[in-house]
């Protein structure tokens, strides 16, 4: 089976910094992939290299067969690379409609008004489709950002951090959100803090650490290695990072 | 009544010149300089291409409007494409080499300026008839900026505003849309230009110079920028105002650089005291 | 015409005169770098230091010296006021990028109007002649002018990277450049860096101005093209690199001077403008070295 996703041998560097270093990986469709490591380790920025935001300094990246590095970040989202942003990033000044009505491959698009519906009500904010992003609780918010996401109808659903800050309700919802669009083929990467949600989502996991994939494997592997616990969380084992 | 006449004429072209600027600054966040040029263009190719080669004047006033179209987006294409803050510089390259290169072109009058331009009307109706046509083309192009600022096409052009990067990772392409939006004010001047040749019959580096660019952008900053009709109140009173001040009879060796100041000085007031212009209600964050 | 003390000629009467290219150069690129802002303010600085030191010297008759230093202090006061009151507020309100461009160029042309309402239109040089004493070294012509300009210029860039490098200032200067908010968590002020490289721009391009007005004659809008140039050295050089942005402007003024060699007089003025869409379209983040060549220098 092909890869949706394949990064091979990518590198990157801030400065003097490393920030990725000879990153190889494959995300398959229909696999949720838990990318998971220290602030700093450079998740975030792999996510920019994979959308587009950064050029890498080495290596390449493919969606199926498709070389992607030479590509705008436009044309890589209109090749169905979706993501969420750790600090959400909704329109301020549009409607909580018309921040989904920006997310469809094609713009404005036939039908998107019905979709966009569609989506809102599987994300339970179809009520708040006509207010302003600013007067939504945080929560909120962030389901209106993955809402967004999902209006791309993409192959690929990259989600940064997408638990942080969120309880209760909302929880459950883009776990379930999450589990779904897996279950549609998509091919999901994850990353968060939250272990549980890695525990309870993915079927395996990247530790990344300085800019370096430390170790891969099943979820119940990396939470037992010695060394992640040393690099992650200091020695204490178990805890997280809220 | 000729004097009302050419005030409503100029008050129009000013209107047609910085709702176009608007559309380029206000709305698409995009700083230019180079607007006033994009004017001279299409006014000295449509002037041309009527006086030595016969076109019709109509055809010849569309071909000006397309020339500066065309120039506009090989002006913006590639600077864009690297940064938004590239525009600006390229913009005063533009701007500045081109009143140079007009100076220097004999068949264009060079510095004393092309003389004997066509008219578009002629007869005892001219000056009324240019007051409808340019008063109509005044509103058809304050219509179509709004038009293109609101709906679909305005709520994208508001979130690359909002937040490019994010805008682009939804596959959105902004370098078109603002390649676009400059294309489409700098055309919109371009057939001002070409309009006010055929009008003045003459036309010389001095009218595209640098203060007219400090004019259209006076005008957009104290109606305010990202209105509809803010370009539109700026233009009234920033036409007015020089009026006014012409009655003064003062040399010109005084009045052109006092001129320049009052419009500059009113930019840097509105800047610091009311930065949304007059016509906007609030800030807009 | 292409003999070889023509060349050469041309070659050191080209390398002369970027002596002021290379101050407004490193003026402007030292704003861009420490404070962030494409500062246009500075075309009006220039303006008003050139005045200044005009009025000064040919109209109140002072020394060369004092007229000198009445200039530099005006720039310095305008370059800081600038500062101060102007990018510092519209910085603090978080005004759009788009404002303050606007500030920067609309500051520009105000200076320049006010200029030419109190000094008139007509070029004005800071010397009565502009001849200068001429030393003939190999079929040469080397003016006392041209040693004049080049010793100030090496010395000025020579203190300027002493500043940079050496004191804690100037370090703390380069801290802020490379990251204002991480050099605030550390107790450095951004702002006081900022006002500080506006300064020293000030002085380099009243030091430029002063070379300028010796040797030619200034209207009030020559700052304008000036800085133009300034920037397309900047831009060439790669944002953030003073050096580079000097030698970009070395390279500049030859090739501007060359052109006499090629094309007519009256189109030399507007190779600037043709220059500055090749740097855009084909060098828009700065002339790089080979891939190889910078590997190797990284490695070091
Ligand atoms: N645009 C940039 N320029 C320079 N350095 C950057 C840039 N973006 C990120 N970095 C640096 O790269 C490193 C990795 O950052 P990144 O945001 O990828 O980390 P992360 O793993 O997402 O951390 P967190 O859990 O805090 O979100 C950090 O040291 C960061 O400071
Ligand atoms: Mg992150």
């Amino acid at each position: 089976m092909t890869a949706a996703i394949r990064l091979v041998s990518v590198q990157k560097h801030f400065g003097g910094i490393s920030v990725a270093e000879d990153i190889s990986l494959e995300i398959h469709a229909g696999e949720i992939l838990g990318l998971i490591g220290p602030n700093g380790a450079g998740k975030t920025t792999l996510f920019n290299l994979i959308s587009g935001i950064h050029a890498p300094d080495g290596g390449e990246i493919y969606l199926g067969d498709q070389p992607l590095s030479r590509l705008p970040i436009y044309k890589r989202a209109r090749l169905g690379i979706a993501r969420t942003w750790q600090h959400v990033r909704l329109f301020p000044t549009l409607s909580v409609l018309d921040n989904l009505l920006m997310g469809p491959r094609d713009y404005p698009g036939a039908g998107t008004d019905e979709r966009a519906a569609a989506i809102l009500a599987r994300v339970g904010m179809s009520e708040a489709r006509d207010k302003m992003p600013g007067e939504l609780p945080f929560g909120q918010q962030k389901l209106v950002a993955l809402a967004r996401t999902l209006m791309n109808d993409g192959k690929v659903l990259l989600l940064d951090e997408p638990m942080a800050g969120v309880e209760g309700q909302v929880y459950e919802t883009i776990k379930q959100v999450v589990r779904d669009e897996a279950k549609a083929g998509r091919a999901v990467c994850v990353v968060e803090h939250n272990v549980s949600f890695i525990r309870d989502l993915c079927t395996r996991a990247v530790f990344m650490f300085n800019g370096r994939i430390e170790q891969q494997g099943t979820v119940e592997e990396l939470l037992a290695s010695e060394k992640l616990a040393e690099l992650y969380f200091g020695g204490k084992k178990g805890e997280t990072r809220s | 009544m000729e004097y009302i006449y050419s005030v409503l004429i100029l008050i129009g072209i000013n209107i047609i010149m910085a709702s176009s600027f608007n559309l380029i600054i206000g709305y698409g966040g995009l700083i230019s300089i180079a607007h006033p040029i994009f004017f001279a263009l299409a006014g000295y190719c449509s002037a041309i291409v009527s006086m030595k080669f016969g076109v019709p004047i109509p055809l010849a006033i569309v071909l000006g409007t397309l020339f500066s179209t065309v120039l506009s987006v090989a002006l913006s294409l590639p600077s864009l494409r690297v940064s938004g803050d590239y525009l600006l510089i390229a913009s005063i390259g533009f701007q500045l080499g081109f009143v140079e290169v007009i100076k220097n072109i004999e068949a264009a009058g060079a510095a004393s300026g092309l003389t004997g331009i066509p008219a578009l009307y002629s007869g005892p109706l001219r000056s009324p008839a240019f007051v409808v046509t340019i008063l109509a083309v005044a509103a058809l192009v304050v219509w179509l900026v709004h038009r293109m600022t609101h709906g679909d096409y305005g709520r994208a052009i508001q979130a690359m505003r909002d937040d490019e990067e994010c805008f682009t990772s939804l596959g959105r392409n902004a370098t078109a849309i603002k390649v676009a939006i400059f294309a489409v004010g700098s055309g919109v001047a371009g057939l001002a230009g070409a309009l006010y040749a055929h009008y003045s019959q003459f036309l010389s580096p001095e009218q595209f110079g640098i203060i007219q660019s400090g004019l259209i952008l006076t005008m957009v900053v104290v109606g305010g920028m990202g209105t509809t009709w803010g370009p539109v109140v700026g233009a009234l009173l920033l036409t007015a105002l020089p009026q006014a001040i012409t009655f003064v009879n003062l040399p010109t060796a005084i009045m052109a650089p006092l001129q320049g100041m009052i419009y500059t000085g009113l930019v840097l007031l509105f800047l610091f005291v009311r930065p949304q212009g007059l016509m906007a209600k609030k800030v807009r964050q | 015409m292409f003999e070889l003390p023509i060349l050469l000629q041309i070659g050191w009467t080209s390398l002369a005169t970027s002596t002021y290219y290379v101050l407004f150069a490193v003026a402007f690129a030292l704003t861009l770098k420490v404070a962030q802002v494409w500062n246009f303010v500075q075309a009006g600085v220039m303006g008003l230091a050139f005045y200044a030191m005009y009025a000064a010297m040919l109209k109140w008759g002072w020394p060369t010296a004092a007229g000198f230093t009445f200039g530099l202090a005006v720039a310095v006061a305008a370059a800081v006021a600038s500062e101060v009151w102007g990018y510092r507020v519209l910085r603090r309100r978080r005004s759009p990028g788009l404002l303050l461009f606007i500030f920067a160029i609309v500051v520009a042309e105000f200076v320049a109007y006010l200029l030419s309402l109190l000094f008139g239109t007509e070029p004005q040089s800071l010397k009565k002649s502009l001849v200068s004493e001429v030393h003939l070294v190999g079929g040469v012509a080397i003016t006392a002018w041209d040693l004049e300009a080049l010793g100030i210029t090496i010395a000025a860039c020579a203190a300027l990277a002493f500043y940079l490098r050496r004191t804690r200032q100037g370090q703390f200067m380069q801290a802020v450049a490379d990251n204002g908010e991480l050099a605030e968590l550390y107790g450095i002020s951004a702002n006081r860096a900022y006002v500080i490289a506006m300064a020293i721009a000030a002085i380099l391009v009243s030091i430029g101005i002063y070379l300028y007005g010796t040797r030619a004659s200034m209207i009030p809008n020559a700052p304008l093209e000036l800085i133009l140039l300034a920037v397309i050295a900047t831009i060439l050089g790669g944002i953030g690199s003073l050096a580079g942005a000097a030698i970009s402007a070395v390279f500049l003024s030859v090739l501007q001077s060359a052109s006499i060699l090629v094309i007519p007089s009256q189109w030399q003025s507007s190779l600037t403008y043709v220059v500055l869409f090749v740097v855009i379209l084909f060098f828009p983040t700065g002339f790089r070295l080979p891939a190889w060549m910078a590997a190797k220098m990284r490695a070091r």
